[in-house]
């Protein structure tokens, strides 16, 4: 009966592979194709990669989405760093508490959050008014609406996530290892940076690249608490589709071209590292 | 002892950091006014205004709507591919598997520029913002369907029960979805409560793809933003709270088959 030729069970893959095709290949190809074209006509031309990198405006979205994606993946994934350390060294109790929380928090995202730092920090802010109120200038001269605002804003989502993707690594981390360390004479010092971190460097790569991903294409937050009067790639391409003014779609395919390509280059960066480390440990994705 | 006692002191400190805006948005929404340090006047007048209010019960509906849909779309689009993979052509699960990543990878706002860009000017079927929504969303959940599916698939070791069926005379359909598929059930549920929350807390797609034409409780929110920051935080509490039981519902279902030991 298994010999029978039919591949009628095929037929069971086409909606699969309909629902692929028409949203998901398809558009991603004709964004590739669609940047290489001149405004509104057929032809080729690579003008639009000419004037991401040449336009003022461009450059900075691309610096913008640089400083904020790469500033809060570094900080995020430094206190989560600590976080899943401590959330392996403590009681079980604690750490099903903690683990609620991330997972509680980690929904906190967007125009939600963009909303709450308004309240904290917005140019009325709560601890704008306190700092105002007590003499702490630097907190009373917060201004949010800037690339260093919104970096505060991304470091809020990026801490739970990262911490979430970290503690399964620390989990790999076994006690005896510490023992054998103090057993040769080394301090806690010494044990992280001999043993656990080169343990753990494939995790926090692969984790950095995540929040790199993560922070440079996310839109709802800043378009949340900017609109769009702040450049950042994301914002700069929904622009061109959906502006009020001029649409330009091949000029937008192009800098969602350039998007995707930073995405690209952190996860080939991440591979670069592993290998730089001679990948050596237990590499999880997740 | 030293070391545990530092361990709850930066759990702590995360917590707080990580509660903090949460709290903050809670006690905007239940003062009148909080023009200096301290709020004044408490009210649950917010509250009245939005639960009473038509237009936000509304939101809400389209949410749920426009969340459904999708969902149930992806799920027996998945099943199906599956029930292929596992039964007659494993090989081709490693390409649903990548296909399956990609949007996990790519993020809302490339899927969803490339979608309207492609299908803005296109004839009547696509054309149609809902039926874009509906397909955009359908890839936006699809890493978390197939994970979810997937895992519950592995956990059940669909292809030996597949055969304890057969050789109990049933065929190789009806035990997929007769046999495996409420044996997964659970794990289904899980997936489609997860991707719920990720529609739920969706703006990216919604504002690019249906614009102003479709009012999700997220559009609902931004546009409050403008109008009375009291009032916005209180939306922001109630979403929250609505994400916040689905995921109970997820942790629930999580623990309900742990107790029965029917899944790791």
């Amino acid at each position: 009966m298994k010999n029978k030729k039919s591949k009628s069970y095929l037929l069971a893959l086409l909606p699969f592979v309909i629902v692929i095709f028409f949203f998901e290949i398809i558009p991603l190809m004709m964004i590739v194709i669609r940047s290489f074209m001149p405004l509104g006509e057929i032809g080729f031309t690579v003008e639009h990669y000419f004037s991401i990198f040449s336009k003022r405006l461009y450059q900075q979205a691309v610096i913008n989405s640089l400083i904020v994606a790469l500033v809060s993946a570094f900080v995020g994934i430094f206190i989560a760093f600590f976080g899943a350390k401590a959330a392996n060294s403590t009681s079980s109790r604690a750490k099903t508490f903690f683990m609620s929380v991330l997972n509680m928090t980690s929904n906190f995202a967007g125009i939600p959050l963009a909303f709450a730092y308004i309240i904290m920090f917005g140019n009325v802010g709560v601890f704008v008014m306190i700092g105002k109120q007590m003499g702490f200038t630097s907190l009373a001269n917060l201004d949010l609406y800037t690339v260093w605002g919104l970096t505060l804003t991304y470091i809020y989502f990026q801490i739970p996530l990262a911490t979430l993707l970290l503690i399964p690594a620390f989990e790999g981390i076994r006690k005896e290892w510490g023992e054998a360390v103090s057993l040769l004479g080394g301090n806690r010092i010494q044990f992280w940076i001999r043993v656990g971190i080169p343990v753990l460097l494939p995790s926090l790569f692969g984790t950095l690249s995540v929040l790199f991903a993560n922070a440079i294409a996310a839109y709802a937050t800043a378009y949340a608490l900017l609109q769009n009067n702040f450049s950042l790639i994301p914002i700069r391409i929904s622009e061109q589709f959906v502006g009020d003014v001029v649409q330009r779609r091949e000029f937008g395919s192009a800098l969602a071209v350039v998007l995707m390509l930073l995405m690209v280059l952190a996860v080939t960066m991440n591979n670069r590292m592993l290998k730089w480390a001679k990948g050596e440990g237990f590499y999880d994705k997740k | 002892m030293i070391k545990n006692k530092s361990s709850m002191f930066v759990i702590i400190a995360i917590t707080i950091y990580l509660i903090m805006p949460i709290v903050f948005t809670f006690f905007y929404s239940i003062f009148a006014e909080w023009n200096e340090v301290l709020p004044k006047g408490l009210t649950f007048r917010y509250y009245i205004q939005i639960l009473t209010d038509l237009h936000f019960m509304e939101s809400i509906g389209r949410t749920l709507f426009i969340s459904i849909l999708p969902i149930v779309l992806c799920t027996i689009v998945i099943l199906l591919a599956m029930y292929v993979v596992i039964v007659f052509a494993p090989q081709y699960d490693k390409y649903i598997q990548v296909l399956s990543t990609i949007p996990y990878a790519l993020q809302g706002v490339i899927i969803a520029i490339s979608v309207l860009s492609l299908y803005a000017d296109a004839p009547a079927p696509f054309s149609n913002r809902m039926v874009m929504l509906t397909g955009t969303y359908c890839i936006l959940i699809l890493p978390y369907m197939y994970q979810g599916i997937k895992n519950s698939l592995n956990t059940v070791n669909a292809p030996r029960l597949i055969e304890a069926a057969q050789m109990l005379g049933a065929s190789r359909i009806y035990a997929f979805f007769a046999v495996i598929v409420p044996n997964i059930l659970s794990g289904i549920t899980v997936s489609a409560l997860l991707s719920a929350a990720i529609i739920f807390g969706d703006f990216v797609i919604v504002n690019i793809i249906g614009g102003n034409y479709f009012e999700t409780s997220q559009v609902y929110l931004y546009k409050a933003m403008f109008k009375s920051g009291q009032l916005t935080s209180a939306i922001g509490v109630v979403l929250f709270v609505i994400t916040l039981l689905l995921s109970a519902g997820v942790y629930f279902i999580k623990n309900k088959k742990l107790n029965h030991g029917e899944m790791k």
